[in-house]
């Protein structure tokens, strides 16, 4: 099947979009200084015609801007002297994220964004369609990517699909979990920053009170350092406000978002792990936050660390199963059952040890760290890319070696210190357990011989051999 | 269910009954150890100059110091090129190295992305190549280096073909 069809345009609202973000960044470079010195009527004029020149650029660059699929690609053209054809492979494509900025929901637009394997950032941010557009261009990209629940018709024009699109936004699909915006704001004033506020605020009243000449400035720039260290959980809240995860066969679809609000659909198989972690100040709820490995998301957007590859933000137990369920059929984290390396290692990990440990099942590789922030990564067999031992001089001297099951997002999940016949065995089985699984892997329809394992089926993990 | 318990506990020698490992050529030492005089003479030839001038002990001391640490690594070095190793299994490729720390990739040819070969000047001048695997995982780690190039290409063109045959998506 291939869809040829003529470039199409972004929204033609979207040079003034771009205009009103440039227009901020003008205000902010003039200054106040200039202000002061030129006086308003200058000022607005300076502002004026720098705005007019931005909304020029921006309707050149939006005029030179075109988007069209060519059979398995998505294919994006920008620039006036300096064009660039930029094609995206859809066999690549790892997660899809429609983003509406405030401005954007005001004027009922999207951005979208395409996470391709092998990019290091966002490809393609599509910015901006009408969201019906974009809802729509994203089902079909997600149908020719060939991962998804194909609601429409593989061969089903834009108008058709545009017209169904609209009437599925809200929906997406049976709705899998949707997190309480009263948790969500319990969980991130139960984070070392927020705790911290009182502190901050009492050592400004005291320094204020000892000494009264304190000059406002430095009041000033402390309740800014304390807004500054504030401001990770307060963008989280913004960030995941109204979480809602819905699920069918093949994708899942998260919405989240006060200010910007998202909507980022993920083939089930394109994910390389889940990661749950369990921070120190959340065990009082025994909740537990679950993140999405998955290839080509640019983590380090907004230089805020997992931002787009939220699954849980908050949760408890049996949700956080619920969710990881899903997204790794037949996982529950309860049901894992760890083994910690061996005794002679405590001096390796003096409080650590019974907390590590590592457990298989069926389809999985589990690994758990930390003491006090408990971490636990899953990586589904048919997602490893390669398997390391690596052992270290001081590992050789107490019989034990690193197994490291290497993912496509560039986090390994380490087996730390197993006993060294285990890890060869641990190895053995990763690779072996791996090409089944790939094999077996649903989309590739084909069904081959099973493992010829050497250990009985349904053991989660070798036994100790020896106490 | 003990197969792996009876089985060896070598760092360098798992599976020895279904495992065959190809050696690097011994020509390596020869490049290694070059690279290595190298960065030696560096080190030690301006410490020797100094000691002969001044004739002060700590120079002669860090300079003995400096020596015994290079025949050391020279010694490691005829160890290290041997207990290089590659494997082809049937669906992966094995590669081993190390000696103080001991390292061994496996590498299914599906999720191979592309192979490298590559040979230096040095490399060159031994008849040498090195052949690199590459996945997704910026982490594997399947460098295998100190081939003759008719093997290079050989090992190249094997896994290329493998890697088609089996590739598949992420």
């Amino acid at each position: 099947m291939v869809i040829d069809e003529p470039r199409r345009r972004l929204h033609p609202l979207s040079p003034l979009l771009h205009s009103a973000k440039a227009l901020v960044v003008i205000v902010v470079a003039l200054s106040w200084q200039t202000l002061r010195q030129v006086g308003l009527g200058w000022f607005a004029l300076m502002v004026l015609v720098l705005v007019l020149g931005a909304i020029v650029m921006s309707v050149i660059s939006w005029y030179n801007t075109g988007y069209h699929i060519v059979g398995h690609e998505l294919r994006v053209y920008e620039g006036l002297l300096w064009r660039r054809t930029r094609a995206i492979p859809l066999e690549r494509l790892q997660s899809v994220e429609v983003v509406r900025p405030l401005l954007a929901q005001l004027t009922g637009l999207a951005e979208l964004r395409l996470e391709v394997v092998g990019g290091g950032k966002t490809e393609a941010p599509l910015a901006y369609l009408s969201v019906a557009d974009a809802a729509a261009l994203r089902d079909r990209l997600l149908v020719i990517a060939g991962r998804s629940p194909a609601p429409v018709a593989p061969d089903g024009s834009t108008a058709e699909v545009a017209g169904v699109a609209p009437a599925r936004v809200p929906g997406d699909g049976p709705l899998l979990l949707a997190v309480r915006n009263r948790d969500l704001v319990i969980s991130q004033l139960l984070t070392p920053q927020a705790l911290a506020l009182p502190i901050g605020v009492a050592f400004v009243v005291l320094q204020f009170g000892y000494d009264p000449s304190w000059s406002f400035i430095g009041v000033a720039s402390t309740l800014t350092a304390i807004a500054g260290v504030l401001l990770q959980p307060v963008r989280r809240v913004l960030s995941d406000w109204n979480f809602r995860l819905s699920h069918d066969d093949t994708a899942l679809r998260l919405r989240f978002g006060l200010v910007e609000t998202r909507a980022q659909t993920v083939p089930v198989d394109r994910v390389q792990g889940v990661t749950a972690t369990w921070p120190l100040l959340w065990r009082g709820h025994g909740w537990l936050r679950l993140t999405l490995d998955v290839a080509g998301v640019a983590g380090q957007e907004n230089g805020n660390g997992n931002e787009t590859d939220r699954l849980l933000p908050v949760g408890t137990a049996d949700v956080a199963d619920r969710v990881a369920g899903a997204v790794l059929p037949g996982v529950q984290l309860g049901a894992l059952t760890f083994q910690p390396p061996p005794e002679r290692t405590r001096w390796f990990h003096p409080l650590a040890r019974p907390k590590l440990g590592v457990a298989l099942t069926d389809r999985i590789v589990a690994t758990r760290e930390g003491l006090l922030t408990r971490t636990v990564m899953m990586v589904p067999f048919a997602r490893i890319q390669s398997v390391r031992v690596v052992q270290g001089p001081l590992q050789r001297l107490l019989g034990v070696a690193t197994v490291y099951a290497d993912t496509a997002r560039g986090r390994s999940a380490a087996l730390r210190d197993r006993d060294l016949a285990e890890a060869w065995w641990l190895a053995a089985e990763l690779a072996e357990r791996g090409r089944v699984a790939r094999q077996t892997a649903p989309d590739r329809g084909v069904v081959v011989v099973p493992a010829p394992t050497p250990g009985p089926e349904g053991v989660p993990l070798r036994p100790q051999t020896s106490a | 269910m003990d197969i792996a318990a009876a089985g060896p506990t070598s760092p360098l020698e798992p599976w020895p009954d279904t495992v065959e490992w190809q050696p690097v050529s011994r020509d390596l030492i020869w490049v290694e150890l070059i690279r290595w005089g190298a960065m030696a003479a560096v080190m030690l030839i301006p410490l020797g100059v100094l000691w002969a001038v001044f004739g002060i002990w700590p120079l002669g001391l860090s300079f003995a110091v400096v020596l015994v640490l290079m025949l050391w690594r020279v010694w490691s070095i005829f160890r290290a090129v041997r207990a290089w190793g590659y494997a082809e299994r049937d669906h992966d490729l094995l590669v081993r190295h190390g000696l103080v720390v001991r390292r061994l990739s496996i590498v299914p040819y599906a999720r191979m992305q592309f192979v490298d070969v590559s040979a230096g000047p040095l490399e060159r001048v031994f008849n040498l190549a090195t052949v690199q695997l590459h996945t997704a995982a910026a982490a594997s780690d399947a460098r295998v280096p100190g081939l003759r190039p008719a093997e290079a290409s050989r090992l190249r063109d094997r896994l290329t073909a493998l890697g088609e045959d089996r590739a598949e998506g992420l």
